[in-house]
Order: structure tokens, then sequence, then C-alpha cells
């Protein structure tokens, strides 16, 4: 007899969830008009047509380009920095001591308030976004270099001094090696706070962007076009989030990051 | 049994030749502070360890052994007193010493092998990659680990990491070893095994040890001089120098009746401090 609980081949567990997808489709194309005003829920054949139009006459490219770029760049300046910082004050315990409580404080508070403060300095466009997208992944990379730090074992580089070991090279052979690990699982963890973050400031004050498409076609009362760009965004995150997954299951802490 | 291939080879020596001062210890204290009580450690230890001498440190725990050891590897300053190296204070971290504390300190990023032979890739001990191979090589049969070169710290148990950190100490072969309960996570067999070996390589590469341990038939095996701890704080009760040949045959020592004499002598002058730091932990309780 077979087993019961003996997983079962993963060609079967994709039809399972093709099918799953196309009830719940054709569900939603049914209840479209019939039993919810399509006004509210549009409807599959709408969100397809109005994505095929943007397609079609490349008025998206504008928008997700704009997302992506906003994306990336605030991610970039703001894990840098994070790191700087982190280094620099996991280094200098005195100085992280004076302005901890500050930090700690800025880090409780939601970054969207901000934006308003960045559109002063900055103006609306991209700046005022990167700018944003930054002050969220800054704090994130900030404390996770900061506990790769705090986690060195100073017992390791009291050895390593013994063994004749100079500075730089406790540092090249210990103290990097030790951190990293832990700036890796900052820059995955921070990547969905970065896209939360830049649509939201797309939503907010911007010209482009698929926030601003969303909240474009909500102010005009398109909802087929609301569905729409909140498609093309989840395909975007799912091309960005799904390789971070592969490179989350291939790193483990035993594994030598040299 | 494998044996470690010699990068100089010398004659043994015995016990008895009147030699050089290594290690000074000068009226020696340390206090340290918990909870915002100062805790004397160790107090008015005297003592000079010759070169070439193999000393052990026995006691109660926290009877400050460790902390010795720290003083001489140069890395913790005595409250009180001196602390001297070659005729010179020890004021930082001293590279001539091997120092094997009782965690270890292993880098759990590196295989065993990569951790054996990272000494070599220092710039002061430099060496080339085909060179530091096969001493590793030598150095992972020496201590029983072959197979496991490829295995990370955590994959290892207690007893494997102590040997792969004794390995990663003796490869470069310091002049001074202090070794903190080397042995201390290993089974019965493999201990006397290591023992040995630690005797042979020590003997036949004329280091100067200072080895702690609560083992006192290891000490008196193995050593030269035993010396005895009070509980805390710290104190030197007794003294005892052991007159057994060297080379030595551990296996076969530990039969011998003088052995046993030697054992009881000194397991008199232990056992009352044993009874005094239980007693002490549980007045403090």
């Amino acid at each position: 007899m077979r087993n019961r609980n003996a997983a079962p081949k993963p060609e079967v567990v994709l039809a399972q969830q093709l099918v799953f997808l196309v009830v719940l489709l054709a569900t939603w194309q049914f209840a479209s008009g019939r039993l919810i005003p399509a006004f509210y829920i549009s409807s599959p054949s709408d969100i397809v047509a109005i994505v095929w139009k943007w397609l079609a006459d490349g008025s998206i490219w504008l928008h997700v380009g704009s997302t992506i770029i906003t994306l990336f760049m605030g991610y970039a300046v703001g894990a840098l920095l994070g790191i700087g910082f982190g280094l620099l004050l996991g280094l200098s315990p005195r100085t992280e001591r004076l302005v901890a409580p500050f930090i700690a404080a800025l880090y409780g508070l939601p970054k969207v308030a901000l934006l308003p403060l960045f559109v002063i300095f900055f103006g609306i466009g991209l700046v005022s976004k990167v700018a944003l997208v930054a002050s969220v992944v800054i704090f994130l990379l900030f404390y996770a270099t900061l506990a790769g730090v705090r986690d060195i074992d100073r017992d390791i580089i009291q050895s390593m001094r013994l063994m004749g070991a100079r500075s730089d090279e406790i540092t090249r052979k210990v103290r990097l090696p030790a951190i990293l690990p832990w700036i890796y699982t900052g820059l995955r963890t921070s990547i969905g706070y970065a896209l939360t973050t830049t649509v939201v400031s797309e939503a907010l004050s911007s010209n482009r962007g698929l926030g601003f498409l969303i909240e474009y076609s909500a102010s005009q009362f398109n909802s087929a076009g609301v569905f729409g760009a909140v498609v093309v965004l989840l395909v975007l995150s799912s091309v960005i989030m799904i390789p971070l997954g592969m490179l989350e299951r291939r790193s483990r802490p035993t594994r030598p990051s040299r | 049994m494998p044996v470690l291939r010699l990068v100089h080879p010398e004659p043994a020596v015995g016990p008895t030749e009147a030699r050089r001062r290594k290690i000074g210890l000068e009226k020696v204290a340390v206090d340290f502070a918990t909870r915002g009580k100062t805790v004397r450690a160790v107090d008015g230890v005297t003592l000079e360890v010759p070169e070439k001498q193999f000393l052990a440190l026995v006691g109660p725990s926290g009877c400050g052994k460790s902390t010795i050891l720290n003083m001489v590897a140069g890395l913790l300053a005595p409250t009180e007193g001196t602390i001297e190296y070659d005729g010179a204070p020890v004021l930082a971290a001293n590279t001539r010493v091997g120092y094997m504390t009782q965690k270890d300190t292993l880098l759990p990023w590196r295989t065993v092998a990569d951790n054996i032979g990272i000494a070599f890739e220092l710039r002061c001990r430099k060496a080339s990659a085909g060179e530091r191979r096969e001493r590793v090589a030598e150095m992972i049969d020496l201590v029983g680990l072959g197979g496991f070169e490829r295995h990370y710290p955590a994959e290892l148990s207690g007893g494997m990491r102590k040997r792969a950190a004794l390995a990663r100490m003796l490869i470069y072969e310091p002049e001074t070893l202090l070794l903190d309960e080397p042995f201390g996570a290993l089974d019965a067999q493999l201990r006397l095994l290591l023992q040995q070996e630690l005797l042979h390589l020590v003997e036949r590469r004329q280091m100067t040890v200072i080895l702690v341990t609560h083992d006192l038939e290891e000490a008196v095996l193995m050593a030269d001089r035993v010396v005895v701890f009070t509980s805390r704080p710290g104190r030197i009760r007794a003294t005892r120098d052991i007159p057994f040949e060297r080379p030595r045959n551990a296996m076969e020592l530990r039969f011998r009746p003088e052995f046993s004499a030697i054992h009881e002598e000194l397991w008199n002058e232990l056992k009352d401090e044993f009874a005094a730091s239980i007693g002490g932990e549980r007045g403090a309780k």
C-alpha cells in the first residue's frame, strides 16, 4: 500500500495549483457585474485588456522603470550608509553609546512622515523618493551590521593576536567574515521594505511609477487600472524576491564567506 | 602512533639542569569587580618558570589558574606585582606563547584544515600553500582528525574541537605553551594518547610549558614541577618537583609506586582546598 503521507510529485502539485488559479479567475470573471458591481472588483478580462494596452503603447515602461530606479537607488544608498555607520559605530562603542537612544527614536519613527520634508528639500521627483527609501533601508542595515560587529568573538581576536596577526589581518580574516552573514541577512530582509516604501512614495508624491499608477487610476475611478497596476507590481516584486529567496536557501552560517 | 616531523631536532634534557628564567611572576595579585564588589582572585603569587620547564598548576576551580595564564599571555594586567617574560615585563599580547584557552577559538566559517593552517597565512609566519597543506596534514594526523578536514567546527564534537585547537597552536611550534585544561573534554583513551603526543613534542622541541589542570594525575604524569593553589583567593599552597626522567612514558609511569606516592602526597595538599572551595561556594549562596 502506498504511504498516504508521501509528498506528491512536483508536476502534480503544479497542476493542482494551475487548476486552483483557473477556478479563482473564472469565479472572479463570473461574479464581476453579476454578483458584485464591476466598479468595485473589475474583472480579469478587463485587467488583461488594460495591461495589454499599456504594453502595446509602451506607456507602462515609464512607470516600471521609475519604480525600479527608485527602488534600487534608495536601496543602494541606504545600504551603503547603513553598513558604513554600522561599522563606524560598532568599532567605536563610546560614540555608539552616546547616539544609541537618538538612533532608536528615529528608527521607531514611521519614515513616511518624513516624505513632506524630503519634498521640501529635494522637490517632487526622484531624489525625494530615493531619500525616503534610503531612510528606511539605512536603519535596517545599520542594526544588522551593528549586531554583526557585536557578535564578533573577542576571544577569537585575542587568540589571533597571540598568534602574531596584525590589526589588518584580524580585520580581513576575522572581523569581515564574521560580519558578512549579518549584512547578507540585512540586505535580504530590507528589499521588501524598500519596495513597499518605493510604492508608497510614488503614490503620495510623484507623477510616475507603479505606486503613482495605482493612485492615479483610483482617482479616475478606473478599477481595472488599479488592478492592472497591482498585477504589474506583483510580477515585478516576484521577479525581485524569488532570486533572493533562492540565495537565502543557499547561504548557510557554517559555510565559508570568503 | 603518528609522530610529528621535527623542524629543529634537539636532544631531550632532564629537569634538573640549571636554566635561565623564562617566565617570572613577582608578588602578583588580581582583583575583579563583579556586581559592584571587588573580589581578589589571585593573591601574592611569586613564581618562576625556568626555560624548558614543564610546570603544572593545579587547584580547585575559581582559584585563578586561568587568570595567571591570561597574564603571562599579556591579555590581562595584574592589579599588583609584575609579570616578566624573557627578562622583560609583559605589557601587551605576548606573541611568543601559544595559548590554548578552555573555550576553543576556532573560526566558525573555516573548515578544520583551514583553521589549523591559519598561522601560516599570517605575514609573520608566512608559508607557501604547498608547505601549509603538508604541515596541516601532519597535524591532523597527530591529533587524530583524519577524515574531518573539510568539516566546520559546528559539525564537530567538543573533544574534536579541542583537538583542532591544539593542532592549530602546535603547528607553528611556539617556544612556550600555555595550556588551559587542554584535554578536559576528551574521553579517557584519547586523553592518554594526546598526553603522550604532547609530551613527545614538548620534550623534543624543548618547549616551556604551563599546564593548568584540575586533574592531579595528568599534572604529575607530564610536569617537571607541580604547583598547588589554594581556593579563592588563589595563593600558592605547595610546590613539588617531579623527579621522573625525560623522555617520559606516560602510559607506563602511572603504574609505578613512586608515582602513586607523589600523587598521594599532592592529593593531601589539594583535597583540603577542594573541600574549602565547595564550602566557600555553599557559604556564598
